[in-house]
């Protein structure tokens, strides 16, 4: 089951991410971004602005949504809905991914019904959400926890099967009685690393899930970009687009600090 | 020249109880049969032999003689298929804190520091929190890590990850230390400086220690007992008196005629 992860994992450890502490990357990192706008500028000139708005048009729109109030208004909305959705799903996925990790029994009787969920995407579940939570915030964090619960629960699967047995024999060895000692003093530290980068990789899914969130009017950013498409307003639609990228991206920045921290014994 | 003893010997173990809190052991007529595809595979055949309170048993003998299986077996991490190995005359059904137990590849917890491993044992025992910090302090001591105590496993060399495995095994202050190949990981000098530390461990501790290699000259360089064991399946070929008064040079006759004997043995030539 563990190898059902598949590429939902990059292999994004500690090492990848912005490279801000290392002054050749950051400079290579800022040629490429500004290459990228200065394609995109280009490009835009041979086209009209509803199939390609210039980055200045999106630049403005930007502003103006924030200045009016309508980007803030949406942000909040959406992380209304991304708070509890992605604590929910992250919460219940690594503690089911324990529980049928470490329990061969439990792995037993579920594995078949984990196979037949596993490929249900969060989006066809919209009629639940609506039935059973209706069209409010928490129906909108019921998908993105579905979202986030799988991420979490391979990931934290996978970690809880590769710790060693050794360190488990060494822990009864020791005096560890019990499977709740067990996983509290050796199974959950020894995959904690797995365990967290799961965590980091479900906080991005949950920020792309709050499009699918929100598909039935639940207001909110992505409530903006699919209204912006609709409307042919591509350089509004590019503009609710970055602020999903930015929210994505100071979450990102702000986990691996935490992850840094906690993982301070693997340095 | 060594007197020999033709197992089996195992005492009952109802007496072997220290009074330093050292445990005798009795390993009786214990047997191990792996299901294998196919045919099943003995691993372990009526194998017996006994430890007194206090002394310092090895056990040696080939690959796939079971040294390992038999360890795993006494420290009640794997279950014997016939037979039953007691340990201060109470039959083992599962590992305690009565045994400390040293493996080869170290397994440290690496998200504790080195005081942290130590002390891990301690924070299930009825202990205080001052007394199992003095303990901690007493461990490092006796390793010479003192200094170390804040660094994680990751930083240390080999032979000082051994030592904080052997310190948090004695932390808990158990009867019988059972080590499998504690040195057989790290480089030739720090295997023999290791050896000579354990014996200085096992002469202020009085603990009994029951240590499985397969480095005959280590087994004659600590042992006040050798287990020769024979593979195919595995059992006990003979077990040798050490007759050679501590400290033991590598150039003594003595020493060398006792590697002879046991290679001899073993069939692993002289």
């Amino acid at each position: 089951m563990a190898t059902d992860t598949g590429r939902e994992f990059d292999g994004s450890g500690l090492q990848t991410g912005l490279g801000l502490d290392d002054p050749r990357r950051l400079l290579r990192g800022a040629a490429g971004l500004v290459g990228f706008v200065a394609l995109w500028y280009l490009l835009s000139l041979t086209q009209p602005a509803i199939v390609l708005p210039s980055p200045v048009a999106v630049a403005a729109e930007f502003r103006g949504q924030f200045v009016s109030g309508t980007m803030p208004d949406a942000l909040a909305s959406s992380i209304r809905h991304w708070v509890p959705g992605t604590i929910a799903g992250t919460g219940l996925g690594v503690g089911a991914g324990v529980a049928f990790a470490w329990s061969g029994l439990l792995d037993d009787v579920t594995a078949p019904l984990v196979r037949v969920l596993r490929p249900v995407p969060p989006l066809a579940l919209i009629g639940f959400a609506i039935a059973w939570f209706g069209l409010n915030h928490a129906g909108a964090a019921f998908i993105i926890a579905i979202g986030g619960f799988w991420i979490n629960f391979y990931a934290t699967y996978g970690a809880v099967e590769e710790v060693s047995e050794d360190l488990i024999d060494v822990g009864r060895t020791l005096g560890v009685r019990g499977d709740l000692d067990m996983i509290r003093s050796v199974v959950l530290p020894a995959s904690l690393p797995g365990i967290l980068t799961g965590i980091r990789t479900g906080l991005g899914r949950c920020w792309m899930l709050v499009i699918a969130a929100e598909i039935f009017s639940v207001p909110g950013v992505g409530r903006e970009i699919l209204r912006a498409s609709n409307n042919l307003r591509v350089d509004r639609a590019i503009a609710y687009i970055f602020v999903l990228s930015l929210m994505y991206l100071v979450v990102d920045v702000a986990f691996r600090a935490v992850q840094r921290r906690v993982l301070a014994w693997q340095a | 020249m060594a007197g020999v003893n033709r197992g089996p010997d195992a005492g009952d173990g109802s007496a072997d109880v220290g009074t330093d809190g050292s445990a005798g052991v009795a390993v009786d007529a214990v047997g191990k049969t792996y299901d294998g595809a196919g045919a099943p595979v003995r691993a372990l055949d009526d194998v017996s032999f006994g430890v007194e309170p206090g002394e310092f048993v090895c056990v040696v003998g080939p690959s796939g003689c079971g040294k390992t299986t038999l360890f795993r077996i006494i420290a009640g991490l794997t279950d014997a298929t016939d037979g039953e190995i007691r340990v201060a005359g109470a039959p083992v059904t599962g590992p305690t804190t009565d045994m400390g137990v040293v493996f080869q590849e170290y397994h440290l917890f690496p998200w504790l520091t080195v005081e942290e491993n130590v002390g891990f044992g301690l924070e299930r025992s009825d202990r205080s929190a001052a007394e199992r910090e003095r303990r901690v302090d007493e461990m490092l001591d006796l390793v010479g890590l003192t200094e170390f105590r804040d660094s994680y496993p990751k930083s240390l060399s080999g032979g000082m990850k051994q030592r904080v495995a052997i310190a948090r095994s004695l932390a808990v202050d158990p009867e019988l230390l059972l080590m499998d190949e504690p040195f057989g990981a790290v480089d030739a000098q720090t295997r023999e400086m290791l050896q000579r530390e354990l014996l200085d461990v096992w002469a202020s501790t009085g603990k009994t220690v029951l240590f499985v290699t397969h480095d005959v000259a280590e087994a004659v360089t600590l042992a006040d007992r050798i287990v020769v064991m024979a593979a195919e399946p595995g059992r006990v070929a003979e077990i040798v008196d050490v007759d050679v008064s501590r400290p033991r040079e590598r150039g003594d006759p003595a020493f060398g005629e006792h590697v002879a004997r046991v290679r001899k043995l073993i069939g692993a030539g002289p």
